[in-house]
């Protein structure tokens, strides 16, 4: 569980998770809604998946992520957005910004 | 294979029958009131219900033809998830506080709504949205 937390204490890492609510959407999509780097992002999403939050499937060099969110992790996530918990300007000591990986996106 | 798949949901039923079982006793033992038994089952069962649903929309299975598809599943999953998860919360609070008069029939409308909830979007994801989609996918 505290995979889960950690995962939605990041605001990027919302906002992919919101992104994914409306539809399944590969890594390259989802990278073009944010102004960070590729190994930055592959990073977010090893957190996710880490957590059980999102599923990944390869094809060739195109990963597709689907939403994997409990209802209750659900509600943890609206409520962690209603209340802006770890926003840009107060990120957590213990989690910066994730360590690239070398995935490919 | 099959154990594994439905060897929780067995024990949990057995682990369910049990429970009533021993309210029940205790019920015509006088240890607790006839009412009371009834209510801790029915309590136990809107909980169950509710730690069920909660992880619906997190199977989310092989992989479909297309986004379209992907998209439609995880609405209705979504859908059935919430609602039945709620309406197992709201069954085991109503068993829990309300009038008994009150809680029988509340309990059977708001599970049944959201069964039928549940059941109605799925339809309508994989017919009326289908159709609506650009691919027909």
């Amino acid at each position: 569980m505290s995979s889960v937390f950690k995962a939605l204490a990041d605001p990027t890492r919302r906002k992919v998770l919101e992104l994914l609510r409306q539809r399944p959407m590969t890594a390259g999509e989802l990278s073009e809604h944010f102004p960070v780097s590729k190994p930055t992002m592959s990073a977010h999403f090893n957190v996710l998946r880490e957590a059980d939050l999102v599923d990944a499937h390869k094809q060739g060099t195109t990963i597709t992520y689907r939403l994997k969110l409990s209802v209750l992790e659900d509600a943890l996530l609206g409520f962690a957005q209603t209340f802006g918990f770890g926003s840009l300007n107060d990120r957590p000591a213990g989690d910066p910004v994730p360590a690239p990986s070398k995935e490919i996106l | 294979m099959i154990v594994k798949r439905f060897g929780p949901a067995i024990a949990l039923a057995i682990s369910f029958l049990a429970l009533a079982a021993a309210l029940r006793y205790a019920g015509s033992q006088g240890i607790i009131g006839e009412d009371v038994a009834t209510r801790a089952v029915q309590v136990v069962i809107g909980l169950g219900l509710a730690a069920y649903a909660n992880v619906i929309p997190k199977q989310v299975g092989g992989r479909r033809g297309s986004i379209e598809a992907e998209t439609r599943a995880q609405a209705a999953q979504r859908v059935g998830g919430w609602s039945i998860t709620l309406a197992g919360l709201i069954h085991a609070g109503l068993w829990a506080f309300a009038p008994l008069s009150l809680a029988i029939p509340a309990s059977m409308v708001v599970v049944g709504g959201a069964v039928m909830l549940t059941l109605g979007y799925a339809v309508w994801c994989f017919t009326v949205r289908r159709s609506d989609s650009p691919g027909g996918a």
